[in-house]
């Protein structure tokens, strides 16, 4: 049975594409059948954090509009078997995408035996992230540690649970799952972000995992690869455990604390 | 150097006196009775007008202000979208409120906006979690329950108490309609406003020892008291 998800935040650059890629390429490395799909019409960065922009011959629009049919349009991962990607146009504008569309679109994709639809959301919470968010059975909200992104995804909580198709047809509602990205453990310590325990406090939506701010994750999007491939990194080790725990495993949280200081430190100060 | 004065936008609660007679003889027997039943329930209201009818007769405010303020009652303005009324308004010295709808409009349905539905026993409208940032609730004519927390820049409205299990941290109003015997009970209050019956307090107007701790808040003389030992 096909799972439709969204990655959404409210906020925008707090790390939903780049969550978007590592999960859809983490569940197609188990296995699964997956589609990402672009939402962010006019922007399209989840072609370049793929590695695929130049592959990008027909677009999520042009399906929508029923230009091109859905296998000319999706393209097919180069490094993980049984992903796909679903670019969003660079140019149209953006009430280029209707309900109608989008759900016919995510029909056909359930109907071709995909198990799970990732749709990255565009940031905001007005029409754009709310066609993204409209279909989904699974949200995971992508929140920084700080107040302002906090505030933004209990907004777009609010908004999953009236304007979803689940919402309005009285089913059972969206499972929500946040991720908590950007996490500077430092940072929290010395007061200037917030900590874990209070952004599950406020939000009250089970912990899905901990990103940790992280190099690697630029590293990795520059070089047009999900970071969830970078095995050895933080971030991608995190993310490993995001799709674990989103499968259903019980893992313990990590990367939540600040690294102890070696004796050179110690000695010598930051 | 000290404030003289400090004009602020505020939440009133006015009584609202419907008009539905353009004869200024019938409408002021009427009010007459009205008035016999509860003399001092009438004395220093304010009161704000509204005209269902035209008013044909061009004296018929300046009338009705006169004997209004024979009955102590304060009439300060009248509500419509007549231009006609409105002119007699001015004349009459009566300010003029544009007819916006009786309560604030709803941008997004709680989550627990099925149990709103009028059938039934009218007991307090029940929010199963919390009550989010953009989200605005309104227990018409009853309590509300609010079993998980209100969030910042979530909105609660009740016409009458307001029960929150979890934490305010939002805006929370009780006695929407002017009832002045609601209360508002909290696990814990860190609000961004408080209102009962009209009467609020922001947020940096309310003492930090209130803002731990369950709590309660009700009115007394006007004033807002806040009381955490009301369960002692
Ligand atoms: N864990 C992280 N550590 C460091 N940088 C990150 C992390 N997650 C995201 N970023 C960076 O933040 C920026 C915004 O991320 P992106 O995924 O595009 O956000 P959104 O899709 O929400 O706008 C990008 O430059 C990305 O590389
Ligand atoms: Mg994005």
């Amino acid at each position: 049975m096909s799972r439709v998800i969204v990655v959404t935040s409210g906020k925008g650059g707090v790390g939903k594409t780049t969550t978007s890629a590592s999960l859809a390429a983490g569940l197609a490395k188990k296995g699964y059948k997956v589609a990402v799909i672009d939402f962010d019409v006019g922007l399209r960065n989840l072609d370049l954090i793929m590695g695929c922009e130049r592959r990008v011959v027909y677009d999520f629009v042009n399906v929508v509009q029923g230009e091109a049919n859905l296998k000319q349009a999706l393209i097919r991962d180069k490094r993980v078997d049984n992903l796909y990607i679903l670019a969003a146009s660079q140019t149209r504008d953006k009430d280029a995408l209707t309900e109608e569309g989008v759900g016919k679109v995510i029909d056909d994709l359930k109907a071709d035996g995909f198990d799970f639809i990732v749709c990255d959301s565009p940031a905001g919470i007005e029409k754009g992230a709310q066609l993204a968010l409209y279909y989904a059975d699974e949200a995971i909200v992508v929140t920084n540690p700080e107040v302002s992104s906090v505030r933004d995804s209990d907004r777009i909580l609010g908004i999953l649970q009236a304007k979803s198709r689940r919402a309005e047809s009285g089913d059972a509602p969206i499972s929500e799952h946040l991720v908590l990205t950007r996490y500077n453990p430092e940072r929290v310590d010395s007061g200037d972000m917030l900590a874990v325990d209070d952004v599950v406090d406020l939000l009250k939506v089970p912990l899905l995992g901990v990103v940790p701010e992280s190099q690697q994750v630029l590293n990795a999007s520059n070089a047009g690869e999900p970071v969830i491939l970078d095995e050895e990194s933080d971030a991608a080790q995190a993310y490993m455990d995001v799709v674990d725990r989103f499968l259903g495993e019980e893992k313990e949280h990590r990367f939540l604390t600040a690294e102890k200081k070696g004796l050179f430190s110690k000695f010598f100060g930051k | 150097m000290s404030k003289i004065i400090d004009l602020k936008g505020s939440i009133l609660s006015l009584t609202v006196l419907k008009l539905y007679d353009d004869r200024f003889e019938v409408t002021r027997d009427a009010l007459e009775q009205k008035v016999a039943q509860a003399p001092d329930f009438f004395v220093g209201i304010p009161v704000v007008l509204e005209p269902q009818v035209a008013l044909a007769d061009a004296t018929f405010l300046a009338l009705l202000v006169e004997f209004l303020h024979q009955k102590r009652m304060i009439p300060i303005g009248v509500r419509t979208e007549d231009e006609q009324i409105k002119e007699q308004a001015e004349y009459a010295g009566l300010a003029i409120f544009p007819n916006t709808p009786d309560k604030p409009a709803r941008p997004e349905k709680p989550r627990a906006a099925s149990s709103e539905d009028e059938a039934g026993l009218k007991s307090a409208l029940m929010i199963a979690g919390s009550v989010r940032s953009g989200q605005q609730v309104y227990a018409k004519d009853r309590d509300v329950v609010v079993m998980g927390s209100v969030n910042p820049g979530a909105e609660v409205v009740a016409d009458g108490h307001v029960h929150v299990m979890g934490t305010v941290m939002g805006k929370v109003f009780a006695g929407s309609s002017g009832e002045t015997g609601a209360r508002i009970f909290a696990n814990r209050l860190n609000p961004e406003l408080v209102c009962i019956a009209g009467m609020y307090q922001l947020a940096e107007d309310i003492d930090d020892q209130f803002k731990n701790g369950f709590m309660e808040v009700r009115l007394e003389n006007d004033k807002l008291v806040f009381n955490p030992d009301c369960l002692n």
